[in-house]
């Protein structure tokens, strides 16, 4: 569907980049804790560890590890 | 994209103007006044002011609860310690003060338990103020829960905490900018400064009594599309006979956010179907959907008013934390790391508490002779001199002996809890975990379990996952608590004294098996628990704080304390039935004494199975009851001086670890599962399982050996 776009998932980011999330596409049980935790549509996050395990970031000052399964439903871009 | 009005210019918040209200003793306007008449014998406090703390896990409530009630809650450095509403007292200019310390909840909804709880209470219970709480250096995060109380309460203030840490970081807070942006009373305060006391408690006191402070909470107005909604429900809803307590406002806000609780309670009243047509219509058509919006426009507000009100945030700075992480988090290193960690937590205890034990033993043993000896003199029956010294003194003395192991062992727990490696651990186990179907969370509930199996199993509610929850409380009693330590330490060390380092091994090994044997079992449970609403793991990280000796004192003191105050009642009484059951008759061998006859029937089973003669048995038979008896019963039953084989050794070991859970343990069970089912299962499956690994083991050494 966007090819053309530069969107990537979590997952898929760079250690140390800040991105934006763009979308999230999970179940929306999970969209909610995410959103409880300050992880939503629009909010920039910087990825502190992403190579094997849940994936670290820092979101509005805040440490959270998401797990894999998840990070690959959140689009985001840089 | 969307764009509403909505987020331009002033009109973004609005107050809700209802003039200054009266507060505290006198009732005001609308909403009834909970205070109950109160007094006391020594005083007669005629008000009673109940204030309810919530907020964000790891913010400082408990730290802020404890200072003012002098109570000693569970403090940590990671998210999900308080688990159940815990109720504390002050009195202040002879008003009395009841504080209830909330467990921690990242949002008002109902996901979770906590959040349930929380809300429930804070609308169900009216306390005369809400305090919600807050983390200075997060503040943006931190407040959201706060932005969610506004909706549903009016009594509600502010507490800022950790303003030490944020002025480390040069955060600047206008305390006056955001009391008038929120509209409600603010303080900044540090938990753990000497003048915090007095000033949240003249705080608390002035925002119920005086007019210093006018309560207008900020009223959040949404987009004109989410406001159209949230009116026509409200007009829908506006003359329930249900749910009366809650504002309607927020119970429409609740329904177009998908609320599973507030839809199925107004459910029972109204046909709620139009609502529900025009959100699929909506999110159909232009892609909108309120549940998602809400949150959304939550956030932006509160940004705004951080953005108004605070100097000195700096987006993404790296922090010492940061730092460090990368080492102890590191994909290959942090396993090295945390294997370390671990085994010198066992290590630490079983060699530093090795002379201790000693030197106990020695004075207990004077002790003892010294009593017998008095006995002796003023010529005491001869039973009630073995009652006293034989079943009294040995019983509770061997587990004085093992106090020591379990003080140095919570002081470990509590500088892993405190410093925030823990919530790390979690994070590093949970590739381990994956790989048997568990998430991180739940090795934060293991290692509370090593502590004791019912904070284990209380633990187990950072769970998300309500399969893995049930799994980890099932099989917590795998994990051998403080007491089994003990009574592994105690009794390797003594049949093992020429040879420390094969002890210390042993010890090893059997941890190492305990923790298999819960991986194991939750991949077995997950055969029959069926399918879970795979929730995924998102856990907080906090960061790396000092450890403060204060929270290590306290929390060793809490749970250490149990078991000194164990050994005083419980033990003493458990003793004296220990002996009675072994000497009754009276004048007869062990062997045909009441226990002689359990014992010997039990032993047609245990002794070709485990090698576990008639006397070994009772020990554990008691055992069910609290793990410490164990050593208790050996000492009156003077099996610590009999030989015992290798192979009855090393069997009786390792069926002692992992058996049976205590009856503390089962009880919890019951009542988180709320299930007799599965509090038998929680019973008979450790029971079944350590069997047949013993038998194996007992068997296979006997090869050998
Ligand atoms: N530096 C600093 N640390 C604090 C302050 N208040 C609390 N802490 C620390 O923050 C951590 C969390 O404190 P708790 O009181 O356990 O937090 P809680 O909000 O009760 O957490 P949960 O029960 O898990 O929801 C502990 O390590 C405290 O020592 C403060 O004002 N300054
Ligand atoms: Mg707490």
């Amino acid at each position: 569907m966007n090819t053309m776009s530069n969107k990537f998932s979590l997952a898929d980011s760079t250690v140390n980049s800040i991105v934006q999330v763009e979308k999230i596409t999970s179940g929306q049980k999970a969209r909610r804790f995410l959103a409880d935790l300050g992880v939503l549509e629009g909010v920039k996050l910087r990825i502190l560890k992403n190579d094997v395990g849940p994936i670290l970031i820092e979101v509005k000052a805040t440490r959270v590890a998401i797990g894999r399964g998840i990070a690959q439903k959140i689009e985001v871009t840089t | 994209m969307r764009r509403s009005r909505f987020n331009q210019g002033k009109r973004r918040y609005k107050r809700k103007f209802r003039g200054s209200k009266p507060r505290g003793s006198k009732p005001y306007s609308g909403k009834p006044h909970h205070g109950k008449s109160f007094a006391t014998e020594d005083t007669n406090h005629t008000i009673e002011h109940r204030i309810a703390f919530l907020g964000n896990p790891n913010v400082g409530k408990s730290s802020i609860f404890n200072i003012l009630t002098g109570s000693h809650q569970h403090v940590g450095n990671w998210p999900g310690k308080t688990v159940e509403k815990k109720e504390g007292h002050f009195l202040l200019s002879d008003e009395y003060f009841s504080l209830i310390d909330l467990p921690g909840a990242y949002s008002l909804s109902a996901h979770s338990e906590e959040e349930l709880i929380t809300r429930q209470y804070v609308v169900e219970e009216r306390p005369d103020l809400v305090c919600a709480i807050v983390d200075a250096t997060r503040l943006e995060r931190t407040s959201y829960i706060a932005l969610q109380a506004l909706e549903l309460t009016d009594n509600i203030a502010l507490i800022v905490n950790m303003m030490d840490l944020a002025e480390k970081e040069n955060i600047q807070i206008d305390k006056h900018k955001l009391e008038k942006l929120l509209g409600i009373p603010i303080l900044l305060v540090s938990a753990f400064d000497n003048s915090s006391i007095i000033r949240i408690k003249k705080f608390l006191y002035d925002a119920l009594h005086t007019e210093k402070y006018t309560f207008r909470p900020a009223y959040l107005l949404y987009s004109q599309k989410l406001e159209t909604m949230i009116n026509s429900v409200s007009r829908q809803i506006e003359n329930r006979e249900i749910l009366r307590d809650y504002p309607t406002r927020w119970l429409s806000i609740k329904v177009l956010e998908a609320d599973k609780w507030v839809i199925s309670k107004l459910e029972e009243e109204y046909v709620l179907d139009d609502i529900f047509n025009k959100i699929e219509k909506l999110k159909k058509s232009v892609n909108f959907d309120p549940a998602d919006e809400i949150p959304k426009r939550k956030y932006r507000a509160l940004k705004d008013i951080v953005k108004k009100s605070v100097i000195g945030i700096e987006d993404f700075k790296e922090k010492v934390s940061d730092k460090v992480d990368k080492v102890v988090m590191h994909k290959f290193w942090g396993y090295p790391i945390l294997i370390l960690i671990y085994v010198a937590f066992f290590l630490i205890t079983f060699y530093a508490s090795g002379p201790i034990i000693n030197g106990l033993d020695y004075l207990l043993s004077y002790f003892s002779d010294i009593v017998r000896g008095w006995l002796v003199a003023v010529s005491s029956p001869t039973f009630l001199t073995s009652l006293i010294v034989d079943g009294i003194l040995a019983g509770i003395g061997a587990v004085l002996l093992f106090i020591p192991i379990i003080i140095i062992f919570y002081i470990l727990i509590a500088v892993m809890e405190d410093s925030g490696y823990l919530a790390r651990s979690a994070y590093l186990m949970d590739i381990v975990l994956g790989k048997f179907g568990l998430q991180g969370t739940a090795f934060l509930s293991m290692v509370m379990g090593l502590g004791c199996n019912v904070t284990g199993i209380l633990a187990a509610r950072t769970i998300k996952s309500d399969r893995d929850r049930i799994s980890m409380i099932l099989t917590n009693s795998f994990i051998p608590c403080a007491a089994t330590l003990g009574v592994v330490a105690f009794l390797t060390g003594i049949f093992f004294k020429t040879k420390p380092w094969f002890a210390a091994l042993l010890m090893l090994i059997l941890y190492a098996l305990s923790f298999l044997l819960v991986f194991l079992s939750s991949m077995f449970f997950r055969l029959f628990l069926g399918k879970s609403d795979t929730m995924p793991l998102i856990i907080e990280i906090p960061e790396y704080r000092l450890p403060r000796i204060r929270n290590i004192f306290y929390l060793t003191w809490e749970r250490a304390g149990i078991f000194i105050k164990k050994a005083g009642t419980f033990i003493f009484i458990a003793s004296i039935v220990i002996w009675f059951v072994s000497n009754v008759p009276y004048g007869v061998s062990t062997e045909y004494s009441i226990a002689g006859y359990i014992g010997r029937g039990l032993a047609f089973i245990t002794e070709p199975l485990f090698g576990f003669d008639w006397r070994m048995v009772i020990p554990l038979l008691f055992g069910i009851a609290a793990k410490e008896v164990v050593i208790s019963a050996l000492s009156i039953l003077g099996l610590l001086t009999v030989a015992w084989t290798t192979p009855q050794i090393i069997s009786f070991l390792v069926f002692q670890m992992t058996y049976a859970p205590c009856f503390a343990t089962l009880a919890i069970i019951k009542s988180e599962t709320k299930s007799w089912k599965m509090t038998a299962i929680g019973f008979f499956y450790p029971l079944i399982v350590t069997s047949l690994i013993t038998a194996a083991v007992y068997h296979i050494l006997l090869l050998f050996l």
